[in-house]
């Protein structure tokens, strides 16, 4: 079928998608990457950019505290993937190959999409009341007893910050796993079963290996969004969650260009590291050949 | 091209693209624009870009009284995104004038972005009744000493506190310290303080300057030591527990306050106005403060281009309004807002037959502005080492 379908849309020999893909690829893409690590090496004065190459700006990157509103956002979005992840993975396998009839799974599909209609602040704001010292839940806790003073931690800290997070991006990470689970054939299980398979190696063998597209697709949409985070930490972290979106936003305010480039920067390169280090050790376990090839079996 | 490195700025460069721009129009003038330019002298139109607070809530007020239309285009009220607009967008080139919180014509005058202003031009009758303190305030005349905007709004800020929680005389008369937000046992871990560095820093410098806790030159223009000694002591302040919250947006202002979680916050007055509406009458002062204020004001600046558009006469009419009693009346009845000449606004409001409440809140307005002005105050959103200090600020909001 796929055969017959490549066939009929003639694509050619492809000779010239290679050298399109790199010359568009690099227009849109490594080009501002270029423009950005360049600018990082000027300065900013007195609300000017002063085009003189230094060092100044990544001095002031790691003496200022900056440093650590990378890692910070670094660390609370790896925290927030993993616990979607930790969450996601069994909920999309209950979802698509669970025992889960067609009207359960159009309706937890339509609640896991409704959010991404309303405005993401609005949602967020609404925790607030929830989590404030006089709010439902401190209420609770004093008219029940289980606390005898409002239980501050509930907001203004790095908590309700990562508990909202988790519940924001829990559709980022659910949907493309339920999708390339939900596309498992089940005569792969099932005779993986009629074989005396247990579970455990049905979940590993089969579900695992042939569900890693989207568990990987789940883990960059859940990561970049977090990294990207603004109004979790603004809202509710009560500017005690400093992370690299408000630290961008405060350098622009005095338009610290350069200070902004080297931020960006220094995420990319974490990224990288990060994405190198989870490869090389993701090598390990699974070998990314064998799942693709797998999917075109 | 020696000094290519350290003397390209983007001011330069945007320079570049007005000269360019220049070049258009002239060519433009010398194809037969000259129509349109006849047409643009007799224009009842004035474009306006700048602080949405600044508008009045439907300019058909001003378009009976001087005959003029404005056309107003709203900026968002961060220095970093308004220069940028007018300094590489070219604004000027569609905008007459821009209206922004004072400071900005320190960079933008003398590069080129505003027109001088001249006092004595025919319809600004009202330049010489308009009080010192307003028309040759911070707001309008550049560090280099020129006249570079006239003035439009204004007030003195400082914080609101609950007085019956903090122990002070519940009429909001008395003088508080800024130390009853920043330093007493009083306060602390009930207290909210904004996370805007250009905001909240010059607040806690006058403080320090005042109290002789650190030695401060000027607390709206600190250096980058003067700043980390300010970073010292609020970092210290920030581990001892005295902030509940940095706020950041003034929905959240009126939130803490009216749902009881901080007892003090350095805030917007219309924060505090806003909190008593669900609380009740005078439950939130806005401080008298012993120390001083952080007095911001909005000023007006007359783009460079707009010299040559032939509408200086309703340009200058426009600046002439916002120190006139029509829009001071309007500006305090609806945004709580003080500004030049509020003897005008009490005489609009009176000869028009506004309600005695709406009178007697003008008279309050004008009282209450005169007896802050009195005292020092910082205010800037260009300091000189603005990068310095926000470096500064960024150790505070991750100590």
């Amino acid at each position: 079928m796929m055969r017959n379908l490549t066939q009929r849309l003639n694509l050619g020999d492809g000779r010239w998608a290679l050298p399109c893909f790199i010359g568009v690829w690099s227009l849109l893409v490594i080009a501002p990457l270029v423009v950005l690590i360049v600018f990082s090496f000027f300065q900013t004065q007195y609300f000017m950019t002063v085009y003189k190459p230094s060092l100044y700006t990544w001095n002031d990157l790691f003496s200022s505290g900056r440093f650590e509103v990378t890692l910070r956002t670094l660390r609370i979005a790896l925290t927030v993937t993993l616990i979607d992840l930790a969450i996601g993975f069994p909920f999309a396998l209950w979802l698509a190959k669970g025992k889960t009839s067609r009207t359960v799974q159009a309706i937890a599909l339509a609640l896991l999409t409704i959010p991404f209609f309303i405005d993401l602040s609005s949602r967020i704001i609404v925790w607030r009341p929830i989590l404030d010292e006089h709010g439902l839940i401190n209420n609770f806790l004093l008219a029940t007893h289980i606390a005898s003073a409002p239980q501050h931690w509930l907001l203004y800290t790095e908590w309700p910050v990562h508990f909202v997070m988790v519940i924001s991006n829990f559709p980022m990470m659910v949907l493309p796993i339920y999708m390339a689970i939900n596309v498992i054939d089940d005569t792969l299980i099932a005779a993986c079963q009629d074989l005396g398979g247990s579970p455990f190696r049905v979940l590993r063998d089969i579900i695992l290996p042939l569900s890693l597209p989207g568990i990987l697709g789940g883990i960059v949409f859940t990561l970049g969004s977090a990294l990207a985070a603004w109004v979790e930490p603004s809202m509710l972290g009560g500017g005690f969650v400093d992370v690299l979106s408000n630290s961008i936003s405060s350098a622009y305010s005095a338009l610290r260009v350069p200070m902004v480039a080297a931020l960006s920067t220094f995420v990319v390169v974490l990224l990288a590291l990060l994405l190198l280090i989870l490869t090389l050790a993701m090598r390990r376990f699974v070998r990314f050949g064998e799942v693709f090839r797998s999917m075109k079996s | 091209m020696k000094d290519r490195f350290s003397t390209h700025t983007q001011l330069e460069l945007s320079r570049r693209d007005m000269f360019k721009g220049a070049l258009g129009l002239a060519a433009v003038a010398a194809t037969g624009g000259l129509a349109q330019q006849a047409d643009a002298a007799e224009s009842t139109t004035v474009r306006a870009y700048g602080v949405t607070t600044a508008q009045l809530t439907d300019w058909s007020v001003m378009q009976k009284s001087l005959g003029i239309t404005m056309n107003y285009t709203g900026s968002n009220n961060d220095v970093g995104v308004y220069m940028q607009a007018v300094m590489q967008s070219g604004l000027g080139n569609s905008e007459d004038i821009f209206i922004f919180e004072g400071g900005t014509q320190n960079i933008l005058g003398p590069h080129g972005a505003y027109l001088p202003i001249d006092v004595n031009q025919k319809e600004l009758t009202l330049w010489s009744r308009t009080p010192d303190a307003w028309k040759h305030s911070g707001v309008v005349v550049g560090s280099d000493g020129k006249q570079w905007g006239t003035p439009v709004i204004g007030n003195a800020d400082s914080f609101g506190y609950i007085a019956s929680k903090i122990g002070v005389n519940p009429n909001g008369l008395d003088d508080v310290s800024w130390g009853m937000l920043l330093d007493s046992d009083k306060t602390r871990g009930r207290a909210a303080f904004d996370q805007t560095w250009n905001y909240s820093l010059p607040s806690a410098a006058l403080y320090l300057k005042a109290t002789g806790k650190a030695k401060i030159d000027n607390p709206g223009d600190p250096t980058g030591e003067e700043a980390r000694a300010v970073v010292d002591f609020l970092v210290a302040r920030k581990k001892a527990g005295q902030f509940r919250t940095l706020e950041n947006s003034f929905e959240q202002q009126i939130q803490l306050l009216t749902n009881g979680e901080v007892d003090i916050i350095n805030c917007w007055e219309p924060a505090a106005r806003e909190a008593n509406k669900k609380l009740g009458p005078n439950a939130v002062c806005y401080a008298y403060t012993v120390e001083g204020y952080y007095k911001w004001g909005h000023g007006a600046y007359i783009a460079s281009q707009a010299a040559s558009r032939g509408n200086l006469d309703n340009i200058y009419k426009v600046l002439n309004y916002f120190m006139d009693g029509e829009y001071r009346a309007y500006q305090a009845r609806d945004r709580g807002y003080a500004g030049p000449n509020m003897d005008l606004g009490v005489a609009y409001a009176q000869a028009h037959n506004w309600s005695a409440d709406q009178i007697a809140e003008l008279k309050a307005t004008q009282v209450k502005v005169d007896r802050k002005f009195q005292k020092p105050f910082v205010s800037t959103t260009t300091p000189s080492h603005a990068d310095a200090i926000e470096d500064e600020w960024q150790r505070f909001l991750n100590a």
